[in-house]
């Protein structure tokens, strides 16, 4: 815990670190003593000192308050939860970020409708749908979304490779 | 009376009350669904008020979220797990009341005294608002500059969390709103060559990130709630008169607490109902009986979230500082619409301000009938397992942020957000902090620019005003609160411990 806490806030006086860099390499505005510099460096010297802070432990004591009192509303949750966590299960949270990632690429190419089914039918099959309950999501969710936002909203959804009658 | 009048007219619009409609059972269902907050709720609805107009958009966020708040108590008080996060705080005490087999009762004071508390905010928000306008349109840049300092400090103070960090969060916030080009120089700044950031990242697509796609991350490795048992409920609100007449001074308190909560930047329905909770608790002469199924804590606590809505606009119709993430958003969706937070706000578009209190109004009578059906199918809905509720939320997010400017850049920067919002909170940053830095940071650096610039880069006019004064002796006391605390904490550990 001790670790992670100077890695937090090490990390935070870098980011702080490279705020202020980045300001000091923005140019000036002519004829003006304050330029769009200032902000960014006055913003980068605050996430250095409070990097610092963090990293010697300062503040601690207010999270441990905050998390003894949700612990025990959470404690049923955290029964559940214990059985059902693999050494990876963690990393599981990173999927639907991906993909949405894999759905900006793959809009143009491939269109709404087929983009949206396969985004839609690996999610619901990652959280425990059978393949007949994650094809069902997929194939009613993608076209009633596009209706709603191509054909009610007006919202240019690219139609690729399924183009929707409406 | 003439605008009064006008505003009306301008409810009584189909679309108006179509979406008012809609958006409430919209909310009603996702407040309903552990997992899925009311924030969450309102940042998905954004990319559908563009194509509404400015009253029916406005009446759609409003709606939404004083549904969403009351529904996060229905699962709270069946399952014991709080639909939203303003529903926290009364949890057991609620669940505790549907253990002793009396859910309607449960149900019933969440149902009554959210209604009451949200009219008891509206009113508030009808008489404090036209009032503090009055008094801001007198302010300059140096007012302007400390109050959305003194916001910033205030959000970082209320959030439950370490202050250190809060600030770290606030700070990063600031950052992220100083990428592109909206700054007083309008130099491009950390925008890396990308032509995307010139215009700088996109706040609509920033929350959607943090509060909806991080939803879904955390519902990735979390178990998915315990199906609800079929039950057949009793009259909801039978008992709910004689509550109130039995304890005025619980409702009118956690009304008032909800409205002053929702009034500072920064802290929201959930603070409010945390705080009403402890201080019914604290002041209750039965006082041995929380937690054990007591009504006291639930109609003060109940009351304070839904009040709290309202109280947040205040600061954020005024002086474009959110009360709450809600309000964050909601703030984006006014400048969309052309109705650009201010005091002129409060004269050039009264009928307009006018027809806010009246939809809010609408709302809380509207959540009686629609609270009621949805207690009644409470059961149905919390079977909704999130492999068919998860893929619909995060296809909203994609064709929702996609829809804002038509370019696929924005489901990127949603999903990075993701990421940045789900991180922050495993290591206990407070994202709401870091919205309203995301979401004030134009305009605290407009404000720090243009009062330095008139001062000539003396810092002194910054405290001659007096209510500059006044505000900047705040916001440093804000600022200096932690320390001060932490000091206090150590000459109390250090001080004698007196044997008798």
């Amino acid at each position: 815990m001790q670790q992670s806490h100077r890695i937090v806030g090490l990390i935070t006086a870098a980011i702080g670190a490279a705020a202020f860099y980045g300001g000091t390499q923005l140019p000036p505005s002519p004829g003006q003593n304050i330029g769009p510099s200032l902000f960014p460096m006055v913003i980068g010297t605050g996430l250095m000192f409070c990097g610092v802070l963090i990293a010697l432990g300062v503040g601690r004591s207010y999270e441990a308050e905050v998390k003894a009192e949700m612990a025990a509303l959470e404690e049923t949750f955290a029964e559940q939860e214990a059985g059902t966590q693999g050494r990876f299960h963690g990393y599981r949270a990173f999927i639907p970020p991906a993909l949405m990632i894999f759905f900006a690429a793959a809009l143009e190419p491939l269109g709404f409708v087929a983009t949206a089914a396969l985004v839609a039918l690996a999610l619901s099959r990652l959280l425990g749908a059978t393949w007949w309950v994650a094809a069902a999501t997929a194939l009613i969710s993608a076209p009633l979304i596009h209706l709603a936002f191509f054909k009610l909203l007006r919202v240019p959804l690219p139609a690729g490779l399924v183009p929707m009658p409406w | 009376m003439t605008t009064f009048v006008d505003a009306l007219h301008l409810v009584l619009q189909t679309d108006v009350l179509l979406a008012i409609l809609l958006a409430s059972i919209y909310g009603m269902v996702v407040g309903a669904m552990p997992g899925l907050t009311a924030t969450m709720a309102t940042a998905l609805l954004v990319p559908i008020t563009f194509y509404l107009s400015p009253i029916a958009a406005i009446a759609t966020i409003i709606s939404a979220s004083a549904m969403a708040i009351f529904a996060g108590d229905i699962p709270g008080a069946l399952l014991r797990i709080p639909g939203t996060p303003a529903s926290a705080a009364y949890t057991d005490e609620a669940y505790a009341m549907t253990r002793k087999g009396r859910p309607e009762l449960a149900l019933g004071i969440a149902l009554w005294f959210s209604a009451a508390g949200g009219f008891a905010g509206a009113i508030a928000l009808m008489v404090i608002a036209p009032v503090l306008a009055e008094f801001a349109l007198r302010f300059s840049t140096f007012e302007y500059f400390w109050l959305a300092f003194l916001g910033l400090m205030c959000a970082t103070i209320v959030s439950r969390s370490s202050p250190v960090k809060a600030v770290v969060s606030m700070l990063l916030g600031l950052l992220i709103a100083c990428v592109g080009m909206e700054n007083p120089a309008a130099t491009p700044r950390f925008t890396f060559g990308i032509t995307d950031l010139l215009g700088g990242i996109d706040v609509i697509s920033a929350l959607v990130g943090m509060f909806a796609v991080a939803e879904v991350m955390r519902c990735m490795i979390k178990p998915a709630p315990p199906a609800p048992p079929r039950r057949k409920f009793g009259s909801i609100l039978a008992n709910q008169w004689q509550l109130t007449k039995q304890y005025p001074v619980a409702q009118a308190r956690g009304s008032l607490t909800g409205i002053m909560v929702g009034v500072v930047p920064g802290a929201g329905a959930d603070i409010a109902a945390w705080v009403s909770y402890s201080i019914s608790k604290r002041f209750s002469k039965e006082r041995k009986k929380f937690g054990t199924g007591h009504p006291e804590g639930l109609i003060e606590a109940g009351a304070s979230n839904n009040a709290s809505l309202a109280g947040s606009w205040v600061p954020s119709l005024l002086f474009g500082i959110p009360g709450d993430t809600i309000t964050a958003i909601a703030i984006g969706v006014l400048y969309m619409k052309g109705l650009n937070p201010g005091p002129t706000l409060f004269t050039d578009k009264a009928d307009h301000m006018y027809a806010l209190y009246i939809i809010f109004m609408l709302a809380q009578i509207l959540m009686i009938p629609l609270g009621l059906v949805m207690i009644r199918l409470a059961s149905q809905v919390l079977r909704a397992p999130y492999s068919l509720v998860m893929p619909v939320v995060l296809l909203c997010c994609a064709v929702g942020t996609f829809a804002i400017g038509n370019t696929a850049s924005a489901i990127v920067i949603a999903a990075v957000f993701g990421v940045v919002g789900f991180t922050m909170e495993r290591y206990g940053f407070p994202v709401a902090a870091m919205v309203l830095g995301i979401v004030m940071g134009t305009l605290l650096e407009q404000a720090f620019i243009a009062s330095l610039m008139k001062s000539g880069g003396n810092p002194m006019p910054f405290f001659e005003r007096p209510v500059s004064m006044v505000l900047a002796s705040m916001a440093i006391l804000c600022l200096a609160w932690p320390v001060l605390l932490w000091l206090y904490g150590r000459v109390r550990a250090k001080a004698p411990v007196n044997p008798g």
